[in-house]
């Protein structure tokens, strides 16, 4: 009886009901969203980052910091037995060097970076370097260096490098290909040789900064293996604040919705004090009118899911299909060129639909606490508040 | 016409030959002076040349510049094409592995102090009151954004100890007459694995001097100019440093006093002397 009663009571509400319900659906639509496009960002930037550059962790000296240009050259170690005899497809040795680049004789400082030509556990386009025939030191530099250093293919560059032991060397490299690299991180700033040159030009042979794998191979003397997630720390803590900013997002949305819905529920229980009075006089316990009361708000909870569900699949199925442009933030280190698509947690998502359903019940449970507690007989004449 | 007729030869004719042969004898005596005096120019040459020994040119190259102690006050001008930055700076210098430097303008430099200590610098700055050790591989940066390494700036291995020396060839600089002396390094650690050194053999003092990469390509160029007495010791009033991998930048080091052997205080090469 009591069910139906709200329910009757709901619909009478009309507009205003139907405003609070579109309020709190788009309010859940928004979350789902923001969660999701975190989500998605996350993923793709894993993605990228793993079929670019970590894989499956990292062995290199535990000192070894990519940060810190000025110490590549003291952590590098020969590459061991174990890691030597893996094959092509489950690693891949790296050597990072300092070095300077002088186009049209300009001074631009540079990371040379060589990489087994061999390996296919990375998916970098560095063909061209295999294949290359010239008499050249032949180079491939990203797009974004390109236009940093105004180079194009078949250009020649000077380098400026130090060899091992500290010798300086410069010699007049080929730009072979400028290509576009998905993780900016390989882009900017990088000169990309073949491994067997750079430890020809620096004199380190058998050396590398670090060995990529595939998975990890144990612990390996004087070595330290770094977990993906290690790896990609940064973007990990990134996708957390972005996470905790939408979260603070949704919150205030929530809140607005929550108000709209106690402030209807306040409206209800002043212009419904007559009707509230009467039932009490007739018998109604209040427990039973604040239960009627909540079933109203809380109808407006479940109408708000629902609605959540009919805005929000073709929403998002529109929107998979298009991804959110970020080409504009090309020249920053994000390592994700192409949209972003959603990636929806069940888990996350059935969270979020119970919190915004405990918020609406909890911010209608308020005012009919109120109304339980009023004299009937006041209430009858309209001056229970 | 008759037999005696047909034997006698005309006066001017014998005339005319006898001139020919005085102007053949004439123009062999030249053509040997001439001769006599190209080889004895080019034996002079070339005794000269074999009189040089390369090494002990490079060392008295090496004496003349370096000295127990050294103070210079001096002036660094950094062009980087654009704008001409100069600070003017005092150093100490203690035989090759101590120096202590002081900038005293402009007003951004001001107090800025490097100590040098074997092969450790510590660079102190007032805005920040502290003093950072730059070792390693930060000594291979940029000098205050000259076109000289705090390493270029703090050499301190004599030429003639770090390199081998051979006398190359005779070339004119600026009208002086230069012996050009190429070096290769002796040590795969030292910086540039070769120079070459134009030297006038006279004065024992360097004119120029070019540094290589290993590859062999011209990395920076430094020039030497208006040499000047102090007391018994010639030293340029300047010093001109060009990295010759890019366009239009120089860095000149201008020597306005410089006295040497005197006594330094031991405080200038402690690191207490850097605070402000």
């Amino acid at each position: 009886m009591i069910l139906q009663a709200a329910w009757k009571n709901f619909c009478r509400q009309g507009l205003r009901a139907i405003l609070n319900v579109l309020v709190a659906a788009l309010t859940l639509v928004v979350a789902v969203f923001m969660v999701s496009l975190v989500n998605g960002f996350q993923d793709q930037s894993s993605k990228n980052l793993k079929k670019t550059d970590v894989a499956g962790g990292h062995y290199r000296l535990a000192e070894f910091d990519i940060l810190s240009p000025t110490e590549w050259e003291d952590f590098v170690f020969v590459t061991p037995p174990e890691l030597k005899k893996m094959s092509s497809d489950e690693k891949a040795e790296v050597l990072v060097q300092q070095g300077q680049l002088f186009p049209q004789n300009r001074f631009i400082p540079a990371q040379i970076r060589g990489i087994d030509l061999e390996q296919s556990l990375l998916e970098l386009p560095l063909g061209s370097l295999k294949s290359y025939k010239g008499d050249s030191i032949p180079a491939i530099i990203g797009t974004k260096m390109a236009k940093k250093s105004n180079l194009n293919k078949g250009d020649f560059v000077v380098l400026k490098w130090r060899d091992k032991y500290g010798a300086v060397d410069a010699r007049e490299i080929e730009i072979i290909e400028t290509v576009r690299f998905v993780n900016p991180r390989l882009n900017d700033g990088v000169v990309w040789l073949g491994l067997k040159t750079l430890r020809d030009m620096t004199r380190r042979e058998n050396e590398s900064s670090w060995v990529t794998v595939k998975s990890n191979q144990g612990e390996i003397k004087e070595l330290s293996f770094l977990v993906p997630d290690v790896l990609m720390k940064d973007v990990i803590e990134l996708a957390k604040h972005d996470r905790r900013n939408s979260m603070i997002m949704w919150i205030i949305l929530m809140v607005l919705c929550c108000i709209s819905v106690f402030n209807s529920q306040m409206l209800n229980a002043f212009k419904r004090q007559k009707e509230a009075g009467t039932l009490l006089a007739l018998g109604m316990t209040p427990g039973q009118l604040t239960k009627m009361f909540v079933l109203e708000g809380s109808f407006t909870a479940v109408g708000a899911v629902v609605l959540a569900f009919v805005l929000g699949i073709p929403f998002f199925s529109w929107f998979q299909t298009v991804g959110l442009d970020i080409s504009h933030l090309k020249d920053s280190t994000i390592p994700v060129t192409e949209n972003i698509r959603l990636v929806f947690d069940p888990k996350q998502i059935v969270n979020c639909l119970l919190t915004a359903t405990l918020m609406i019940v909890f911010a209608s449970w308020l005012p009919a606490r109120k109304i339980s507690r009023i004299d009937p007989s006041r209430a009858l004449v309209g001056k229970a508040f | 016409m008759n037999r005696k007729g047909a034997l006698r030869v005309p006066q001017d004719k014998l005339r005319a030959e006898r001139k020919m042969n005085m102007l053949s004898n004439h123009k062999i005596r030249s053509v040997v002076v001439t001769i006599f005096l190209g080889i004895s120019f080019f034996s002079f040459q070339n005794s000269y040349a074999q009189e040089i020994d390369p090494w002990k040119l490079l060392k008295a190259v090496d004496d003349n510049l370096w000295s127990n102690t050294k103070i210079i006050s001096g002036r660094l001008s950094v062009d980087n094409g654009r704008r001409v930055r100069t600070m003017s700076v005092d150093t100490w210098m203690e035989g090759l592995e101590n120096s202590y430097s002081f900038y005293k303008s402009p007003a951004r430099e001001k107090g800025t102090q490097m100590l040098k200590i074997q092969n450790k610098l510590w660079l102190f700055t007032p805005r920040t009151d502290r003093k950072i050790l730059i070792a390693g591989h930060l000594l291979r940066q940029s000098m205050m954004g000259s076109d000289l390494s705090y390493e270029d700036m703090l050499e301190d291995r004599k030429m003639s100890l770090s390199y081998d020396v051979i006398l190359e060839k005779w070339e004119d600089v600026d009208g002086v007459r230069a012996a050009v002396l190429y070096l290769t390094a002796k040590d795969k650690e030292i910086t540039y694995q070769s120079r070459r050194v134009w030297v006038e053999a006279k004065e024992q003092v360097v004119l120029k001097e070019e540094r290589y990469a290993k590859s062999g390509k011209l990395l920076k160029r430094v020039t030497f100019e208006e040499y000047k007495d102090y007391s018994g010791r010639l030293f340029p009033k300047r010093m001109i440093f060009r990295d010759m991998l890019k366009n239009d930048t120089k860095t000149i080091y201008h020597f306005d006093e410089i006295q040497f052997d005197k006594d330094i205080p031991k405080k200038y090469f402690r690191q207490s002397i850097l605070k402000r």
